[in-house]
C-alpha cells in the first residue's frame, strides 16, 4: 500500500493507506483521532468537518492522497484544553446533548469565524445548516456562535 | 429476568421490583472487587453508586445509559445533594456492567430520574451519615452534635471541621446504618440549580469515546450487507471481487433471527480498515431468498388502515358509559395518519464483539443491556456470566438502542474471526434497516350537544404494533395503540376506544415518546376541530374539560399511575398566557395550542405555536412557547436542553420525517431522503417551567408530542387542517 505523510494538528504522520481512502477513515482508524465523526460518508451531515489549510472541509469527501502537504486541523487540534473561543462559547452555552455532532459543528463555526469575524445571520444560517444535530441543539448553537463572535471581536 | 416484554409496562415492572430492595446496592455481586471493603483504605465505597477517595473526590457510578439526555449529570446531582459535597468534587462514571441489579441499567421511558431518585438520595445520605459517625467517634461527641457542609463534617459545638477525605478510612469500617434521614426538599442546595453537563470539556475537545470510537487491542472492522427484505434468507454469495480489495481479511455470512430482534440475514466483510470493508462490501454479489412477504408497501398499508378503520376495533382498550348509543347526534368524525419513522441517531449503529472459546466480550451502547446479554447468551450458546459488557456513551439513542439487533450481528460475525470485530452500520444501513416507529392511523368520532359539550368520544387506533415483531402477532401488548385510554385527561362521560393491529413486514421499535407521540397528534387535533365546529375558543373549551376534574388513578397497586387534569390545564394556561392568546394578533398570524400528560413519566407539557401565513399553505413559524410541569426539577439547564431539543426532534417529524416502503424495501437511504430539521429551520423557542414540589418526573420525551398538533392547529386556524404527518405531503411549505 502507498505511504502518505500528513500534517495533522501541526504534527507529521506517515500512514500506509489506499490512495482513495477518505481522510475521515485515516484520522479515525489509522491515527486514532476519533474526535472527527462519521455520520453519513456522503456530505449530508457535517459530522466529519475538519479544517484543511484554514478552510472548512468534509473529511469524508477528501482522499488521503489529496491531503498531502496540507495543514489539517481536527477537533483535537482546535485546542487541547477547550480554550479556543468557539469551544469556550460552546461550554458557556452548554450546547451538547449527546455531543456526537459537536466536533463537526465547532469546526464549521471555527472555520467560518477564521474567514469572517463578523458573519451575517444569513452567512451563519448557510454555513451551520450543513451540520445536522439530531438532539436538536440548534437553539444553543446559535447562542454559542454569538458568544464566540462577541469574544473574538472584543 | 425470564421472558421480558419491553414496553412501558416492562419499565414499571422493573422499577417496582427494585424499589423494595435495599437502597444502595449492597447486594451487588462483585462489590468486594470494586474495593468497597478495601483494606488498604484508598477509598470509601458504601454501595454500588458512589465512592469517596482520600482527597474527598466523589465518584458517582451512573447506572443509566447516557445518550444526550443528561443522566450523567442529573443522577450525580441527586447523590451530591444528600451527601453535602461541592459538585465540583463529583465525578461521573458509567456504572460497570454487572455491578447493578438486573434491570437497573435499563434506560428508557424517561424513567431514569424516577427510578433512581429515592435510591440515590438514600445512598448519598447513608454515606454522609457514616462520615458523620466517623467524625463523631474522633471528637467523642454524639453524631447529633455534628453536621455536614460542603464535603466536611462540622462539630457544631466547637465549630471544628474535618474533611470527608480524612474520614474515609474510619467510615469504611463502620456498620451501615439501617435507617437514614433524608433532607427536607426545602433545604436542597444543588437540586434545582443548573449544572453544566458532566464531561463537557471532553465532549468539546473530541475526547469523549462513543462506541464507534472504541478500539480494543487487535480490532478489525466489519461492514455487513443485509437481506433487503425482513426475514429473508441468503442463497449464495460471490465474494471474489470483494476479496481482491487490499485489507480484506475475511468474508463471512450469518443467519437472521426471528423475534424479538429480527436480525436480517447478512454477509459481512472483515477488513483492516473501515474503508476497505466498505469498498469490499459494495462488491459483494449476493442472491437472497426474499420470502413471501416481499411485495408490501406503505401505500397499501394506509389503504388497509383506512378500510379497517370502518370496522369495529379488533381489541377493545377502554370503555366508559355508552358512546355507541349516542351515535349520529351532532356527530363529528375525522381521521389522522402518521408514518413510519427512523431514529436516525447521528452516531450510526455500531458494536464491537470479541468471541474466544466459550467467552465473549462486548463494547458499545445499549439501553437495555440485560435483555441484550440474556438474548445473546441464548442465541449464541454462551453462558451469560461469560459475557463481559463494556458500556459506552451513545451518540443519540431516542429508543434505537433499546433494540440490540446490531449487537447480535456483531457477535455472529465475531464468532467467525479470532479478533475483536467492530461492526459499523453505514448511514444507508442505519436508515434502511432500523426498527421503525410504527405507522398509525386514527378514526375519531365525537357527539356533542351542539353547543359547548362533548357527550361521547370514540377512538379507533390502527397501526403496526411493535410487539408484533418483538413477541408475535398474537400479543395483546401494544401500548402505543392505546389512544383515549383509562388515563384520558378530558372529562367526557362516554368513551369507547379500541385498536386494530396490522401485520407488516418491516422491523418495528420504540421511538422517543413512544405512545404519546402516536396519540397526541390525533387527540389534540380532534379536540381543536370540535372546538372550531362548535365555535368555542380552543383554550376555554379544553379547560372546561380539565379544570374541574379531580386527579384520578389509572390501574391498581404499586404500579398505578395518577392522572392530573389540573396539571394538564396548568401547562396549557401557561403557554396561552405567554404567547398572548387573548391579545390582538397581527394580520395573517395564527396560534395553535396543544397539551398533554405523559403520566408514565409523571410529567406534563404544552406548546403554543405562532405562525405567519405567507401564501396559502406557505408559512413561517414566528415563535414557539412551551411549558413543562415535571414536579421537582433536578437540573434546570438539562431540562431546558431536553425541551429545546425535543422541539427540533418533533418539528422533523411534523414537517418532513417519513419512512416509505415499496416491495418491502425502505425507500429512504440517508439524510438526503430522510431529512432532519436543519439549523436555519429552528424557530425561536421559550420554555416555561411550572414551579412544583411534586416528586420529580422524566423530561426526555414529554416535550415532543404536542408540537405537531400545536402547529397543525395553527394551520387549521389559518384555514386548512393537516390530517397526516409529515405535513409536507399535504402540500404545506415553510420558510
Amino acid at each position: 500500500m502507498p505511504k502518505f505523510t500528513l500534517n495533522v494538528n501541526n504534527k507529521q504522520y506517515t500512514v500506509e493507506a489506499e490512495s482513495d481512502m477518505p481522510l475521515l477513515w485515516v484520522l479515525r482508524d489509522l491515527l486514532d483521532l476519533t474526535g472527527t465523526k462519521y455520520g453519513c460518508g456522503v456530505a449530508s451531515c457535517g459530522a466529519c468537518t475538519v479544517m484543511i489549510e484554514g478552510n472548512s472541509a468534509l473529511s469524508c469527501q477528501r482522499t488521503v492522497g489529496s491531503c498531502v502537504n496540507k495543514s489539517i486541523i481536527t477537533i483535537e487540534g482546535l485546542s487541547e484544553d477547550g480554550s479556543h473561543p468557539v469551544q469556550k462559547a460552546w461550554q458557556k452555552a452548554g450546547v451538547p446533548q449527546c455531543g456526537y455532532c459537536q466536533p463537526g459543528q465547532m469546526m464549521a463555526a471555527a472555520a467560518m469565524l477564521e474567514k469572517n469575524k463578523k458573519p451575517s445571520e444569513e452567512m451563519i444560517n448557510t454555513v451551520m445548516s450543513n451540520n445536522l444535530c439530531r438532539c436538536g441543539t440548534y437553539h444553543r448553537i446559535k447562542e454559542a456562535i454569538h458568544i464566540a463572535i462577541d469574544e473574538i471581536n472584543k | 429476568m425470564k421472558k421480558i416484554k419491553i414496553d412501558r409496562r416492562h419499565f414499571i415492572k422493573i422499577s417496582s421490583l427494585s424499589s423494595g430492595a435495599l437502597a444502595i446496592g449492597f447486594m451487588v455481586p462483585g462489590l468486594k472487587e470494586l474495593g468497597t471493603l478495601s483494606d488498604d483504605c484508598e477509598f470509601f465505597q458504601p454501595g454500588a453508586y458512589l465512592k469517596i477517595d482520600k482527597k474527598g473526590k466523589v465518584t458517582v457510578f451512573v447506572a443509566k445509559q447516557e445518550s444526550g439526555q443528561g443522566v450523567d449529570t442529573a443522577l450525580p446531582m441527586i447523590v451530591a445533594e444528600e451527601l453535602d459535597v461541592d459538585f465540583k468534587d463529583v465525578n461521573s462514571e458509567i456504572a460497570p456492567y454487572g455491578t447493578m441489579k438486573e434491570g437497573e441499567h435499563d434506560t428508557g421511558g424517561s424513567q431514569s430520574v424516577l427510578d433512581m431518585y429515592n435510591r440515590l438520595r438514600k445512598a448519598g445520605a447513608i454515606a454522609k451519615a457514616m462520615l458523620i459517625s466517623a467524625a463523631a467517634d474522633i471528637w467523642k461527641i454524639p453524631a447529633s452534635s455534628c453536621a455536614a457542609d460542603m464535603g466536611e463534617v462540622v462539630n457544631t459545638v466547637t465549630m471544628k471541621r474535618i474533611k470527608y477525605g480524612d474520614l474515609v478510612c474510619l467510615a469504611a469500617k463502620l456498620p451501615i446504618p439501617e435507617t437514614v434521614v433524608l433532607k427536607n426538599p426545602k433545604d436542597f442546595k444543588l437540586i434545582g440549580k443548573s449544572e453544566k453537563r458532566a464531561g463537557l470539556t471532553n465532549i468539546l475537545t473530541g475526547k469523549t469515546k462513543y462506541g464507534i470510537d472504541l478500539k480494543p487491542e487487535g480490532t478489525v472492522y466489519a461492514i455487513a450487507v443485509r437481506c433487503p427484505v425482513l426475514d429473508g434468507t441468503l442463497v449464495s454469495v460471490d465474494d471474489a471481487a470483494a476479496k481482491r480489495i487490499p485489507g480484506v481479511l475475511k468474508v463471512v455470512s450469518y443467519k437472521g433471527t426471528g423475534a424479538p430482534m429480527h436480525v436480517r440475514a447478512g454477509v459481512a466483510v472483515i477488513a483492516t480498515s473501515t474503508w476497505a470493508a466498505m469498498k469490499a462490501a459494495g462488491m459483494l454479489n449476493i442472491t437472497w431468498d426474499e420470502g413471501k412477504n416481499n411485495k408490501e408497501s406503505t401505500e397499501q398499508l394506509f389503504k388497509t388502515f383506512a378500510s379497517k378503520a370502518k370496522e369495529t376495533p379488533a381489541i377493545p382498550v377502554y370503555k366508559k358509559g355508552d358512546a355507541a348509543s349516542l351515535s349520529g347526534k351532532n356527530e363529528i368524525a375525522a381521521t389522522y395518519a402518521e408514518p413510519f419513522l427512523a431514529h436516525a441517531t447521528m452516531e450510526p449503529m455500531n458494536f464491537i464483539a470479541s468471541v474466544k472459546g466459550d467467552g465473549c466480550e462486548l463494547w458499545g451502547g445499549l439501553q437495555l443491556p440485560d435483555w441484550a446479554v440474556n438474548t445473546i447468551a441464548k442465541d449464541c450458546g454462551l453462558k451469560k456470566e461469560n459475557i463481559k459488557v463494556n458500556l459506552s456513551a451513545m451518540g443519540g439513542a431516542f429508543g434505537r438502542r433499546l433494540h440490540f439487533d446490531f449487537a447480535i450481528e456483531a457477535v455472529r460475525i465475531a464468532q467467525q474471526f479470532d479478533k475483536p470485530v467492530k461492526l459499523l452500520w453505514q448511514r444507508t444501513d442505519d436508515t434502511m434497516f432500523s426498527p421503525y416507529r410504527p405507522a398509525n392511523y386514527h378514526a375519531l368520532k365525537a357527539n356533542t350537544d351542539g353547543k359547548s359539550k362533548i357527550f361521547s368520544w370514540e377512538h379507533h387506533v390502527l397501526g403496526t404494533p411493535v410487539a408484533y415483531k418483538t413477541e408475535g402477532t398474537d400479543t395483546k401488548n401494544a401500548p402505543e395503540m392505546d389512544g383515549a385510554d383509562a388515563g384520558f385527561c378530558y372529562d367526557i362521560p362516554n368513551i369507547n376506544t379500541g385498536y386494530t393491529g396490522v401485520d407488516f413486514n418491516i422491523n418495528l421499535g420504540w421511538l422517543r415518546s413512544v405512545d404519546i407521540c402516536v396519540n397526541t397528534f390525533p387527540v389534540e387535533s380532534f379536540v381543536d376541530e370540535i372546538a372550531k365546529q362548535l365555535k368555542q375558543d380552543p383554550l376555554a373549551f379544553r379547560l372546561s374539560m380539565l379544570e374541574n376534574r379531580a386527579d384520578f388513578k389509572i390501574g391498581e397497586g404499586p404500579g398505578a399511575m395518577t392522572q392530573s387534569p389540573k396539571r394538564v390545564a396548568g401547562v396549557l394556561k401557561k403557554v396561552a398566557e405567554k404567547i398572548g392568546w387573548n391579545e390582538p394578533r397581527k394580520a395573517n398570524h395564527y396560534i395553535g395550542l396543544a397539551t398533554h400528560s405523559f403520566i408514565f413519566a409523571k410529567s406534563y407539557a404544552a406548546h403554543a405555536i405562532e405562525i405567519e401565513m405567507l401564501e396559502p399553505k406557505k408559512f413561517r413559524i414566528v415563535r414557539v412557547v412551551a411549558a413543562i410541569d415535571c414536579g421537582t426539577v433536578i437540573n434546570p439547564d438539562g431540562l431546558l436542553n431536553q425541551m429545546q431539543g425535543g422541539l427540533a426532534f418533533a418539528l422533523t417529524q411534523t414537517l418532513k420525517g417519513e419512512i416509505t416502503i415499496s416491495d418491502s424495501r425502505v425507500l429512504q437511504d440517508g439524510f438526503f431522503s430522510y431529512e432532519l430539521l436543519r439549523y436555519d429551520e429552528m424557530p425561536p423557542v421559550e420554555i416555561h417551567v411550572i414551579e412544583s414540589t411534586e416528586e420529580p418526573g422524566g423530561v426526555g420525551e414529554v416535550g415532543v408530542s404536542t408540537v405537531a398538533p400545536a402547529l397543525c392547529n395553527a394551520l387549521a386556524a389559518a384555514g386548512e387542517r393537516p390530517r397526516s404527518l409529515p405535513i409536507r405531503n399535504e402540500g404545506f411549505r415553510w420558510v
